[in-house]
């Protein structure tokens, strides 16, 4: 909402603010109508005067200038070297002095031109960013009071506040109702303004009859007729009232509906009355499918919800939202119908989105307008278009009101509002800021009231809402800072929440990065990514065929609620390698959505991805590191964190492998033997796709069983001081058997005593068959009870050997 | 076996060992003289042949001399050890300039850093944290929230619809709405997490971050408010910054405010990051509305409470001076590596 401090001051006293505007809109802020921004006109003409030309003189060196004399009043006179040619002596001009910036940007100083000295320069409209001759210099009135700053002359002095009203608030809406705020806040008289309709209440104004069918929908339609108005340019003063406010000049009949919308809040329309057929209007609703172009020539289709203007063929106007090409005010309209009406506020906004119709009139109806002042905004848009038409206003006005006033009564007292704002609070300020605020006090004792809201105050109707009141008028900055005390029942955090944080922990620690990514995605990206949802949802995924798609996305590249992480980090990476980071590690912590009949659901998943290859220092010796061990690292690294050991990657056997991994390359992640999840390496397709030269790998698991089985109890043993034995095992067997498969049998089959067993090298190659491998294990054994002896360890190999070989295809090398 | 043998085999072992010039040298000379199939060994065996009364008196002697040698052994060891570890000092160089070993770590993403410096505050005042659904019933986003259908407040909100009936949820205040209806009061309760609003510009993005106390308790005051913001203030900033409350309007709350801090970066003086006004807009907050008590039903007459919430975003920007909001969801390691966590 724009507020014009010029306009302001017709209904309450603020000139000491056009000093210091800043200081109003500290109030104004302080007060909850927060100013975004100030426009002050006045400082784009600062040092720039009315200037009257004493004397014209020829310029000693140059003969297209000329040398003048300017008087500024008061005797001032300034030489000035000029251009023009279309000025002479006694003529008032624009004289811009030394430190003005005109609004293109020239900065005036004192300069010589051709040896003469300019203290300053004369303007044209141009130079001053307004309209106005184009034929040299701006040549004023010959009245133009000489000294007066520009500004101030052109009626461009004004101050204008932008505010940002809150939906609360829709009596701030209009110049009255801030300069009703602004008299609140500073203690301050309204100027008395507003006058009453005169004439009779009728059935017909002029020709015009109106029906209100749909009266739950219009609560008060009021109407008059205006004849033989002649339609034209506003003048000036109502063309610049509306520019301050940032409203364009239409014409005096339109315009006046606009200035009296700014000005009181209440919105109105004017027909061109002999455009209404059967001189009927009916508010009733609109029939289900009838075609409506409003006035900005928008084509709409209405339903029998939406309110409307008719006569006895069709819809003239969408009520409260937006009138209709065919019967508004133009050059030929002679006679005017004016309304000013009380529309549901429900109605019209519910109208105004369907139909992506916005509107001064309809922002206001939505918010709730006061309804008492309907038939004095009636009467000040009436007499001011007759005045500006030449036009005559009827005798009869037709008000047909069917509204219900529910008194809402509130009962506020000096206990209430000291407890609620936390510091003692005095009787007599609570009723003078009732007064203020333009209460009605039903009663007093001595320490309560009971109050009447303003009927502008459609946001009060609880106690509570007058402690706000109290405290705005006291100032925001009256309320002490104590402290709640203790609580009495603590209780825990949410387990979620802090078991994504031991995780998190985990996974900086083992190299990856933390990314969060929108939890919508592009449909099309996503089905590309993911290919068979099916896949996934065997690798235990909650998962269904179809996204949950949102009804009104920002675009298509966010129009779905994701059903993977994998896809975002897949972005993460590609955005990442663009800016040349060729290795990095990321995860994310989030959640995945689906929908199951009409529930919609979300899971928590985790994602990691890890790029490149690791090119250490340290071990120039061993072979290239797979991104996907990294992972693997952090599955194990969690596995031990959380005391999870059925947390483990499991060879695929019968799973069908997710489109976008590499079909050699991947595993399913295990929890309890139940799928959670995949790991593995990019198809090389994707990589080649977008140009990736390094290993991308992946992992995406559900995080529910694991968060679950994570918050039980650990126990803690005291460790075992009796010798352990190592022993090292070197198997050949065939390349495609998984090692994981193996040590699974390891460690089930080499006793109790089995503390440890890692794989400590793989060798293929000579003397080994081309299709085999020797793999070296290391286990070590350890008896809590007792120092084991060789002889056992030797039993337990054996045992362990003999398991082995009758399961796999493996030999002692 | 006689005196002048074992003399002998002492004075050949003095030499070895003196002769040792390192430690192998000098363990073989051990071994040699005191090992298992060593000289002492022989000595000992041929110990048999003599009489009973030689046989204490040459014990004697021999164990001098074992002793001798052991304990020579022990001083050359010592001394040997000393000059191996100087000469190896000597040649053993490392260029610790070089890097380390370990990958380096990863870092937590700033909403997650700067989320959890704020749960460290609110948990100091009893605060426990809630989580709620992401995809949520128009009720509990809205109605519950005294924000009923075709309310104007809800244009101050821009919201995603799945269906009719479910909105991703535009702030985390229906997990205040889920706690209420799912606990008793006393309550002190924080929630955070995504929220989501249909508006994408150089400084708002469609998915961000939010933070939310409530506080339900008897007799709470929009002074209790006013003072738990101060605090939360003083302490997320670690810096003695000023709390100012504005009038403002949120259905859930009554009254409203809106609070700023003095600008951290000026201190109040005025500067770019405060626009010169020497206060920094941070969230909003407000005495619950009897409103939202009713929905859930909490008894109005007993209970009292205030709630408050601000951007996670917003405070990481204006805590490290974040230029571009964009970075946060753009995941890039260089932006990421830069946080400590």
């Amino acid at each position: 909402m724009k507020l014009s401090l010029k306009w302001i001051q017709e209904f309450v006293a603020v000139d000491e603010f056009f000093s210091k505007p800043n200081e109003l809109a500290q109030i104004l802020t302080q007060a909850g109508f927060e100013v975004e921004s100030i426009h002050d006109s006045r400082s784009l003409y600062h040092q720039v005067v009315v200037g009257q030309i004493l004397e014209k003189n020829k310029h000693p060196n140059a003969d297209k200038l000329s040398v003048c004399l300017v008087t500024t009043g008061q005797n001032q006179v300034h030489q000035i070297v000029c251009g023009a040619q279309n000025h002479k002596s006694g003529d008032r001009v624009v004289l811009a002095l030394p430190g003005a910036v005109l609004p293109g940007g020239l900065a005036i100083k004192k300069s010589a031109l051709r040896g003469v000295e300019s203290s300053g320069m004369l303007c044209s409209f141009k130079e001053l960013a307004l309209e106005g001759s184009t034929d040299g210099i701006a040549i004023l009135d010959s009245q133009a009071p000489v000294g007066k700053p520009f500004a101030e002359f052109w009626g461009l002095d004004d101050l204008v506040f932008e505010l940002k009203v809150t939906p609360n608030r829709a009596d701030g809406l209009s110049h009255l109702g801030l300069a009703r705020e602004i008299a609140a806040l500073l203690e301050k008289e309204m100027k008395p303004g507003l006058k009453p309709l005169s004439g009779q209440k009728a059935l017909m104004s002029g020709p015009v009859q109106v029906e209100v069918v749909s009266q739950n929908l219009c609560p008060r339609y009021m109407g008059i007729y205006i004849e033989n108005v002649k339609v034209q340019n506003s003048p000036a003063w109502i063309q610049k009232r509306l520019e301050s406010v940032g409203l364009k000049s239409i014409n005096n009949v339109v315009d006046v509906t606009n200035l009296v919308l700014m000005e009181l809040g209440q919105p109105l329309h004017a027909f061109d009355a002999d455009q209404i057929k059967g001189e009927k209007i009916k508010v009733s609703v609109a029939n289900p499918g009838e075609e409506f172009t409003t006035l900005d020539q928008k084509k709409i289709k209405l339903t029998s919800d939406n309110l409307t203007i008719r006569d006895s063929e069709r819809a003239l106007c969408v009520a409260g939202v937006m009138g209709g090409l065919n019967s508004g005010t133009t050059v030929d309209t002679r006679n005017v119908f004016l309304e000013a009406a009380y529309f549901l506020p429900d109605s019209v906004r519910k109208t105004s989105r369907q139909h992506g119709l916005d509107s001064d009139s309809a922002y206001r109806f939505s918010r709730g307008i006061d309804s008492e002042l309907t038939p004095f905004a009636l009467k000040r848009a009436a007499d001011l278009i007759a005045e500006l038409t030449g036009g005559k206003v009827s005798s009869d006005y037709i008000d047909l009101d069917v509204r219900q006033f529910k008194v809402q009564k509130i009962d506020v007292s000096v206990e209430l509002l000291s407890k609620r704002l936390g510091y003692p609070v005095s009787f007599d300020k609570m009723k003078n800021y009732a007064k203020r605020l333009h209460f009605k006090i039903e009663n007093e004792t001595s320490q309560s009231l009971t109050l009447v809201a303003p009927t502008f105050r459609h946001d009060i109707s609880h106690p509570m809402d007058f402690v706000e009141e109290y405290a705005r008028l006291d100032g925001y900055d009256k309320i002490p800072e104590t402290l709640p005390a203790l609580v009495k029942n603590p209780t825990s955090h949410d387990v979620t929440f802090t078991s994504l944080k031991s995780l998190a922990v985990v996974a900086t620690a083992s190299g990856f990065s933390q990314s969060m990514n929108y939890a919508f995605c592009s449909k099309k990206h996503e089905s590309e990514f993911l290919g068979s949802r099916e896949n996934l949802k065997n690798l235990g995924f909650k998962i269904e065929p179809a996204s949950i798609g949102i009804l009104n996305p920002l675009n298509e590249e966010l129009n779905v609620m994701r059903s993977s992480l994998a896809l975002g980090l897949w972005n993460n990476i590609l955005h990442n390698y663009r800016y040349g980071i060729e290795q990095g590690g990321l995860f994310e912590m989030g959640q995945t959505f689906f929908q199951e009949g009409p529930e919609m659901k979300e899971t928590l998943r985790l994602s990691l991805a890890a790029w490149g290859n690791s090119e250490d220092l340290w071990n120039k010796a061993g072979q290239q590191i797979n991104p996907v061990f990294k992972i693997k690292s952090f599955i194990e690294e969690l596995a031990n964190a959380w005391k999870l050991p059925s947390l483990r990657v499991s060879g695929a056997q019968d799973q069908k492998v997710p489109e976008f991994l590499h079909k050699g390359q991947w595993a399913v992640v295990e929890f309890r033997n139940q799928p959670i999840g995949w790991v593995g390496t990019m198809h090389p397709q994707k990589l080649a796709d977008v140009k990736i030269r390094v290993p991308v790998a992946m992992m995406e698991v559900e995080l529910g069983s694991l968060i679950e089985a994570q918050s039980s109890i650990k126990k803690i043993t005291t460790p075992v001081k009796h010798q352990a034995v190592t022993r090292d095992l070197a198997l050949v067997m065939p390349k495609d058997l998984a090692v994981g498969d193996l040590l699974k049998t390891v460690q089930h089959k080499a006793g109790p005593s089995l503390i440890s067993h890692k794989v400590l090298d793989i060798f293929v190659g000579e003397p080994i068959d081309t299709d085999k491998k020797s793999v070296s294990i290391r286990l070590v054994w350890q008896d809590p009870a007792q120092s084991l002896q060789e002889e056992a360890v030797n039993q337990l190999q054996a045992q362990l050997l003999e398991n082995l070989t009758k399961q796999f295809p493996v030999a002692l090398r | 076996m006689s005196q002048n043998q074992l003399d002998q085999i002492k004075k050949s072992a003095l030499l070895d060992f003196e002769n040792a010039q390192n430690l192998t040298e000098l363990y073989q000379a051990k071994v040699q003289y005191l090992g298992k199939t060593g000289a002492f060994t022989e000595v000992m065996k041929s110990m048999a042949s003599l009489s009973k009364e030689e046989k204490p008196l040459f014990g004697k002697k021999v164990n001098e001399v074992k002793d001798l040698l052991e304990k020579l052994y022990v001083h050359l060891e010592s001394h040997l050890q000393a000059k191996e570890i100087q000469s190896r000092m000597e040649t053993e160089r490392l260029d610790l300039t070089l890097p380390g070993s370990n990958p380096p770590l990863g870092q937590l993403h700033p909403v997650q850093i700067v989320t959890e410096e704020i749960f460290k505050v609110l948990s100091r005042l009893g605060y426990s944290l809630r989580t709620g659904p992401l995809i949520e019933k128009d009720y509990y986003n809205f109605e519950a929230l005294n924000l009923p259908q075709n309310h104007p407040a809800r244009d101050m909100q821009d919201t995603f619809f799945v269906d009719p009936t479910h909105v991703l949820r535009t702030h985390t205040s229906p997990i205040q709405v889920h706690s209420l209806e799912n606990e008793k009061p006393p309550l002190r309760i924080m929630g955070t997490g995504p929220v989501f609003r249909c508006d994408s510009d150089i400084s708002h993005l469609p998915h961000f971050h939010q933070v939310e106390g409530m506080c339900v308790d008897e007799n709470i005051s929009m002074a209790d408010l006013k003072g738990t913001i101060a605090y939360f203030i003083k302490e997320f900033f670690g810096r003695d910054l000023k709390t100012r409350f504005r009038p403002s309007f949120f259905p859930f709350t009554e009254p409203s405010a809106e609070f700023d801090c003095s600008c951290p970066v000026c201190s109040g003086k005025g500067c770019s990051m405060c626009k010169d006004s020497g206060w920094i807009e941070i969230g909003g907050a407000g005495l619950i509305n009897p409103k939202v008590f009713e929905h859930a039903k909490v008894d109005t007459n007993k209970w009292q409470g205030f709630a408050f919430g601000f951007g996670i975003e917003r405070m990481a920007i204006i805590k490290y001076g974040i230029e571009d909001i964009r970075l946060f969801p753009e995941n890039d390691l260089r932006f990421l590596k830069q946080f400590n966590t």
